[in-house]
């Protein structure tokens, strides 16, 4: 075994850093999340001459050739800082999708997400909230017509093209589509904060035989492996703004001084601190060790399943925590510390949630 | 980053697996009671059998008839043998003995006590905790006087491990009253044959014996087996304490990981209205949760493992591990305890007992871990000082 990252993701690491600490301040976050639209072209575009937006398409592809391993190390920085960016929508879950796809289009937009010029978000739940393919409503044929609904897709507000799961006849199809082809609306939800969420709506949309991306049987071969990148993704980035917690309330816990002492220094507060350090480097080092089982191509769904579940639980008592120790100056809005939180909230709903994981779990645990 | 074994590593557990299914641990006596670390009972056959593959001194150097095994053949070692529910209790703090032996001991310890330690011959307690110092050892009243060419040691210790049944304690020490509550201490391998050394047992809530008190009233201790120098004792308490929290407790998720799969079969053979109870959505959810957190503690173990191998400074990691570990042992054992319901309370033996009534034996022992080696407590305190910073509290 070796816990040490390579020099590669080291670099990785600490150029991220200090790239986000240069452009993507605390106030420049905070700023965004009081606009609508929430999302810094300028940003994205620096990203993507970073290389960070074809991290993982192979360099063959004109990407950067990363691994999973590479993409939890810059993830946790972005969550660090709590970068507002449709990074694992678009580089992560879309990209693992053309990427397995192997189309054409697939290909051709792949260069596109790549370069930073578009922009691509999956379009799967409906209203069970479920991150799941069965049941689905939303009917398509390729070549044909798509007509449904769907809900909780992030980010479409910044995407040109959305990836979208249908059932046709008796199969999965997975299509891909422009978010301004005709009959596509995009209506978004008042959600509290963390991501941008939107209901996008299908209205006898056309469909032509090459935006498929799979039929029949392959749907979940591309969205088994996309939704597992995804899930490994947002808990890197829980991990990221837990740490960022956690150095928060470190910091107020040295600083702020009540009857006579830094608070601390009260034993209450330690050990409250003392867990908040566990659940971050717990979750971590999880989290590494199912990028390291994807990365390596063994057997990761319980893996993934573990890392998602039990980071997800331990990045939210670390907020919820930290909230306690920061008292009242963490309720105030000025204060970033709700922001951090309301990202581990949003994560750890995306890409399937604690139950739906743990079910994952118990299933490879053996429960019958 | 790797967190896979090299063929080498998988050969050497498979090895270990392979001994296990020749040598199933129930063929061997139980000498004292499992105290629900992981390390199941206390057989000193089951030790031997080790030190007859070579096994407890195969990391140690040649010069002490060591094989300069890599560090991580002992991790495997460990974790196969928890997995694979065998009696070795004594066996890591035996280990940390010679470690600390072939480091700073005398060239009369290690000629007299390294190869009985090999052989599986040797055990030891630690004689650290007096009635007056507990999370404040560095209360300890037990003294130590230089005499010619030994020391004369006289004090009380108490909660000392298997110290009935063992060889040899290593006992803290004052060697020098007049000096600072840390400074003046210095630590000593003391023979239990040795006249004036009364060692009487405790018995627990379990109904078992596994601590001791020890009365020691005037007994010489030969010069030589210091171990490092004296009154430099404290030096050694905290690596002792620290590797410690690391060894004692490293093949505890494998253990864990064992039970959980007893409860796994149990859910699923058991029926409950009508139903398996593995289909209870609570009994599932709680059993894939406690699954997550056992996989969490395994990895922090792993992680230390490795920085220990690097000589990387370990600061909040092992007592954050110890305590995460415990508390996961708990929350296990109360699961079980749920589980069983009307049946959790019969013990081993009895007519109806289910899972052949361990769990309630290590629901009780579950309750003396997080007390044991540093309670929660004063480890969260360690972590919040040493490892994030945070001002001490002074005030006394």
């Amino acid at each position: 075994m070796d816990f040490a990252p390579t020099p590669q993701q080291q670099l990785l690491a600490q150029s991220a850093r200090a790239f986000l600490q240069q452009h993507c301040p605390i106030e420049r976050v905070q700023a965004l999340a009081l606009e609508p639209a929430g999302f810094a072209s300028d940003l994205w575009k620096a990203m993507a001459m970073l290389g960070w937006t074809g991290l993982l398409i192979p360099q063959e592809q004109g990407g950067g050739g990363g691994s999973m391993l590479d993409v939890v190390t810059l993830v946790e920085e972005m969550g660090r800082a709590c970068l507002p960016a449709p990074f694992i929508q678009s580089a992560v879950v879309a990209t693992s999708i053309l990427l397995d796809a192997s189309t054409i289009t697939a290909h051709r937009l792949l260069s596109s997400l790549a370069l930073g010029d578009r922009i691509a978000t999956m379009a799967l739940v409906e209203e069970s909230g479920r991150f799941d393919w069965e049941p689905l409503d939303t009917r398509c044929e390729a070549p044909g017509r798509l007509v449904g609904r769907k809900l909780f897709v992030k980010d479409a507000h910044v995407a040109s093209d959305l990836i979208v799961v249908a059932r046709g006849g008796g199969a999965l199809n997975v299509v891909l589509l422009p978010v301004d082809r005709k009959g596509i609306r995009v209506l978004p939800l008042d959600a509290m904060g963390g991501d941008k969420l939107f209901e996008v709506i299908f209205d006898d949309v056309e469909v032509k035989i090459e935006d498929l991306l799979a039929s029949e049987g392959c749907g979940k071969d591309l969205l088994a492996p996309a939704l597992r990148l995804g899930a490994l993704a947002r808990s890197a980035e829980m991990v990221g703004a837990a740490a960022r917690i956690l150095d928060l309330a470190v910091e107020h816990a040295r600083v702020r001084v009540q009857s006579g002492r830094p608070i601390g220094a009260f034993q209450a507060i330690q050990h409250d601190c003392a867990d908040l350090l566990r659940d971050v480097m717990a979750s971590r080092a999880l989290v590494q060790e199912a990028a390291w089982l994807v990365t390596t191509g063994l057997a990761s769904d319980a893996g993934t399943a573990v890392a998602k579940a039990f980071s997800t639980e331990a990045c939210l008592r670390v907020a919820r925590r930290g909230h306690q120790i920061m008292g009242a100056l963490g309720y105030c809005e000025e204060h970033p510390l709700h922001l951090f939180h309301k990202r581990i909230i949003a994560a750890g709903l995306d890409c399937g949630d604690t139950s739906q994981h743990l079910e994952t779990v118990a299933s490879s645990i053996g429960l019958s | 980053m790797d967190f896979g074994f090299t063929n080498e590593e998988q050969a050497f557990a498979e090895e270990v697996r392979a001994f296990l299914r020749v040598n199933p641990p129930e063929s061997f006596p139980e000498t004292g009671m499992d105290a629900g670390y992981g390390s199941g009972p206390h057989s000193r056959a089951f030790l031997q059998a080790l030190g007859a593959r070579g096994w407890l001194s195969m990391c140690w150097p040649r010069q002490y008839g060591g094989q300069e095994l890599p560090m991580m053949r002992k991790l495997i070692l460990l974790e196969e043998l928890a997995a694979g529910g065998a009696p070795f209790g004594p066996l890591a703090g035996c280990d940390q003995v010679a470690d600390a032996i072939i480091g700073y001991g005398s060239e009369a310890l290690r000629r007299d006590v390294l190869p009985r330690i090999a052989r599986g011959d040797a055990t030891f307690w630690q004689g650290f905790s007096e009635p007056g110092a507990g999370s404040d050892l560095l209360a300890l009243k037990t003294r130590a006087r230089r005499d010619g060419d030994h020391y004369v040691v006289d004090g009380h210790k108490i909660w000392s491990s298997h110290a009935g049944i063992a060889d040899y304690g290593l006992v803290l020490a004052r060697t020098d009253p007049s000096a600072p509550r840390h400074r003046g201490l210095s630590m000593l391998v003391v023979d239990n044959l040795l006249p004036g050394m009364d060692i009487r047992p405790i018995r627990n809530m379990t109904g078992k014996v596994y601590h001791y008190e020890t009365f020691i009233d005037n007994v010489r201790v030969p010069g030589d087996y210091l171990l490092g120098r004296e009154n430099e004792g404290f030096a050694q308490l905290l690596r002792g304490l620290d590797t410690d929290r690391f060894w004692g407790r490293f093949y505890k998720p494998a253990s864990m990981r064992r039970i959980l799969g007893q409860l796994v079969d149990y859910a699923n053979a058991t029926m409950v209205r009508g139903a398996p109870l593995s289909r209870d959505p609570v009994i599932r959810r709680r059993l894939a949760e406690v699954a997550t957190d056992i996989a969490a503690v395994r990895i922090l173990f792993y992680r230390i493992g490795w920085m220990i191998e690097h000589e990387m400074p370990v600061t909040a990691e092992s007592p954050l591990a110890k305590v995460m570990a415990d508390e996961t042992g708990q929350k296990l054992m109360a699961l079980g305890m749920d589980m069983l319901g009307s049946y959790a309370p019969l013990r081993e033996g009895s007519r109806w007992t289910q899972l052949g009534g361990h769990i309630q034996h290590l629901y009780q022992t579950s309750l003396g871990h997080t007390i044991a080696g540093g309670t929660s407590e004063i480890l969260r305190t360690t972590i919040a000082t040493r490892g994030l910073g945070l001002p001490a509290d002074k005030v006394r």
